[in-house]
């Protein structure tokens, strides 16, 4: 007679939990990492070396000048809407193909704040002009006694 | 009569061994983020058309308290350009990047000499910004 024999020993597999703490923790540790890591992003800007000059040359083209103040802006001495700003520069650089002809001085007043100046060079670049900073250097001048 | 001693066996457990390795390596991991400038609080400006900013070896912050920092140390208006074209090295074009993060109320009469500095050592500046569509705050 055949007889069915019947499996009995059944197998228990429970996962270690001892090692849970270890696993909780170094998953802290990792993800932790990963948020702290995080890539910052940007706006890369290609400023010409500085170079000092006293005078202005007569055979100089005139490069447009744009001024910042805390608040506005001015082309060329003319107060521009800030959202106007790229589409103007757009009309002066019509026909200017040469990066050279597209120089854009960027002169600020001592309280601009960076958002500003960040917020006008960047439409500046957009419209396709090429950034120089004007800096007005300070010296001090020593006066012989008499 | 003598009692022999029975040497006892201590085994180092080795279950744990790969959970030590691992935090080992996640702490020397962040040791060795030099320019670690993560402790200093500044708001970054913000702007659209953003790029990744890559990688970079030099970091220069200007904080909420208008202090200049390069790397995470602080360090005078002065030094700057000698200390960023040190840093830099003899590195090729394009592997000069110099990620200028700057509080966004800073005034123009503090960080355009440090622009000015970026340019003399002949760094490539990245300005590290927030984007205007998804601000984090």
């Amino acid at each position: 007679m055949l007889r069915k024999l019947k499996r009995t020993n059944k197998f228990l597999v429970e996962p270690p939990a001892v090692a849970t703490g270890d696993i909780a923790f170094n998953l802290i540790v990792f993800f932790l990492v990963c948020a702290s890591i995080q890539p910052d992003s940007g706006h890369k800007q290609t400023i010409p070396r500085s170079e000092t000059q006293n005078e202005k040359k007569e055979n100089e083209p005139q490069n447009i000048e744009v001024q910042l103040t805390r608040t506005s802006v001015l082309i060329n001495g003319a107060t521009v809407a800030i959202p106007d700003l790229a589409g103007q520069l757009r009309s002066l650089f019509s026909g200017k193909t040469l990066p050279e002809d597209r120089i854009v001085v960027v002169k600020s007043q001592k309280d601009t704040p960076y958002r500003h100046w960040i917020d006008v060079t960047t439409r500046i670049e957009d419209a396709g002009g090429v950034i120089t900073l004007q800096i007005e250097e300070e010296r001090q001048v020593q006066l012989p006694n008499e | 009569m003598k009692i022999s001693r029975r040497p006892t066996r201590i085994e180092i457990p080795n279950t744990a061994m790969g959970d030590i390795a691992f935090n080992l390596l996640i702490f020397f991991v962040i040791l060795a983020r030099a320019q670690d400038d993560s402790h200093l609080h500044w708001d970054p400006a913000y702007a659209e058309k953003l790029a990744s900013a890559g990688q970079s070896s030099v970091s220069v912050l200007v904080d909420s308290e208008n202090k200049l920092y390069l790397n995470g140390q602080e360090i005078g208006i002065s030094q700057l350009s000698d200390r960023i074209e040190e840093l830099l090295g003899k590195a090729p074009a394009g592997k000069r990047t110099v990620w200028l993060k700057v509080h966004q109320e800073i005034l123009a009469q503090r960080f355009e000499p440090i622009l000015e500095a970026v340019s003399e050592a002949g760094g490539d500046l990245v300005h590290i910004l927030e984007d205007k569509k998804k601000p984090s705050k």
